[in-house]
């Protein structure tokens, strides 16, 4: 039995939902018609363009650039800061919506969603219909759908033209609609593959289909294989329910001014710490591998990880844990971005002890004693003394928000 | 109606079937003193999810320094603000 898909798709998702919101409250601009992008705050040096309108567009600002370049290609460009509460409750909105038509939905990101619409009653063109201008009517921002046999035509088929349009994509029309388009518009396909096919001559989709199965294994190995497959349409995960395990936690800052000093630097890693830690704890897991990232202020990247004996989820043992990585690999020049992450999670329900290692379970208390503190009076209920009169905020990291979004993923 | 998104204070009545009825609004004005109105009639109401934000939109209408007048008042479920949003 052949499955219908579809994957809807919010339309500059971030600026849009940012338009509509404002409109709510009494703007009498409409962002999504004159060039605006969401952008961070220049002065925090979070300054890169997270969403742009379509007028922007024309601009050829580039979501990721920095704000300073885009406002240089256009002087008149109007910015407004991101506000993710405002984003996670809109896409909530849109996913209640979706739940009326199926069971099976996948929250690919927080502005795109895969659902199963196999065997249902109605026509799904007429689903989909419906769908969008729901969508754009009760909510007031559009959405593309693409409909396919499997998740990666879906997707490919919403990328097709935009805004507020339904694309089909099925094994039939493959030939005439996908591989005319660029090798790169495929889905897993970045700028390095993009480079690595075109220096073989290899320019859309459609050429990259039709090379032969055991040459690209030969060549590209196994993610050869799987764009191959791409090209070709085959692809047949599932609709998951809920969102993809977690599989580490991590959590990084860019400084408002350049870190100079080990004493500063271990303050951020500390505050950083927190956030990952109460993150952790959170997900009622533990992490055995730290890793510390620094972001030189030439932007250059290096990071370096650990093995623990036990696994944590404990504030300070991730930061003594980090503070000891960050000193071996410091060379004293001013950083600009920290960042902490915790992998190979596992369950906190047991774990093996070391003899090596101390284990204090007083720690475990401490921590989740502060974590019920700061859930019920607040992130900053509960601070560190060293933070006082520091400049450094208490906790840093990431988007604070009850639930956790996953962001874009590379598995579909 | 045009467009003035204003704050207002509000006394309104919540009945038992999660109804809401807005009975007299006080609005600070341009030159600093302060206009109440009775809410006389409440002509349409309407549940607004832009963006996912609810709201609760009422068309009414009340006799305004002598004359009929037509308005829009809105109220924000998640921050319990009023607005005078249009007239």
């Amino acid at each position: 039995m052949s499955r219908i898909i579809f994957h809807i798709d919010v339309n500059s998702a971030y600026l849009s939902w940012e338009a509509v919101y404002r409109l709510q409250h009494g703007s009498q601009i409409d962002l999504r018609e004159i060039p605006s992008i969401v952008g961070g705050d220049q002065e925090k040096r979070h300054g890169i363009v997270l969403a742009k309108s379509i007028p922007a567009k024309k601009y050829n600002i580039l979501t990721g650039e920095s704000v300073h370049s885009a406002l240089q290609k256009c002087p008149n460009l109007v910015m407004v800061p991101p506000n993710y509460e405002r984003y996670v409750n809109a896409s909530n909105a849109m996913i209640s919506i979706l739940n009326q038509y199926s069971p099976h939905i996948q929250r690919y990101s927080i502005d795109e969603a895969f659902m199963d619409y196999s065997n249902m009653e109605n026509h799904f063109l007429d689903a989909a219909y419906e769908i969008k201008d729901r969508i754009k009517n009760e909510l007031g921002f559009t959405v593309n759908i693409g409909i396919g046999p499997n998740k990666l035509l879906a997707k490919m088929a919403s990328d097709f033209k935009k805004p507020d349009k339904v694309h089909t994509l099925f094994s039939y029309e493959i030939e005439e609609k996908m591989w005319p388009l660029p090798v790169e518009e495929l889905f897993m396909v970045g700028s390095r593959t993009k480079s690595k096919l075109n220096g073989r001559g290899i320019y859309t989709i459609g050429q990259l289909a039709k090379l032969d199965r055991d040459y690209i294994y030969s060549w590209l190995k196994k993610p050869g294989l799987l764009i191959w497959n791409y090209a070709n349409g085959i692809e047949n995960s599932e609709v998951k329910k809920g969102s993809v395990p977690v599989k580490s936690v991590g959590n990084s800052t860019t400084t408002a001014f350049d870190v100079e000093t080990a004493a500063e630097a271990h303050k951020v890693l500390l505050a950083i710490s927190e956030m990952v830690g109460m993150r952790i704890r959170d997900l009622n897991s533990c992490g055995s591998v730290v890793s510390v990232g620094l972001k030189n202020d030439h932007f250059f990247h290096y990071s370096h990880q650990k093995k623990l004996d036990i696994p944590t989820s404990s504030t300070n043992t991730i930061y003594k844990t980090a503070k000891m990585l960050f000193d071996e690999m410091w060379n004293g020049e001013p950083l600009r971005n920290i960042s902490i992450s915790l992998s190979e999670l596992s369950s906190n329900d047991f774990f093996q002890l070391s003899l090596l290692q101390k284990y204090d379970k007083r720690d475990e208390i401490l921590d989740r004693t502060i974590d019920k503190l700061r859930f019920k009076y607040g992130y900053n209920s509960v601070i560190r003394s060293c933070f006082l009169h520091s400049g450094i905020s208490p906790i840093i990291g990431g988007v604070m928000m009850e639930e956790e979004y996953p962001m874009m993923s590379s598995r579909l | 109606m045009k467009i003035v998104a204003k704050p207002i204070e509000m006394i309104c009545w919540f009945d038992t079937n999660q109804g809401i009825h807005p009975i007299r609004f006080r609005i600070s004005l341009d030159d600093g003193s302060n206009k109440v109105i009775n809410v006389e009639k409440v002509i349409t109401r309407e549940l607004e999810k832009l963006a996912g934000n609810t709201m609760w939109v009422f068309d009414c209408q009340s006799n305004i320094d002598g004359f009929k007048k037509q308005y829009q008042l809105k109220y924000e479920l998640s921050t319990c603000k009023w607005i005078l949003f249009k007239i």
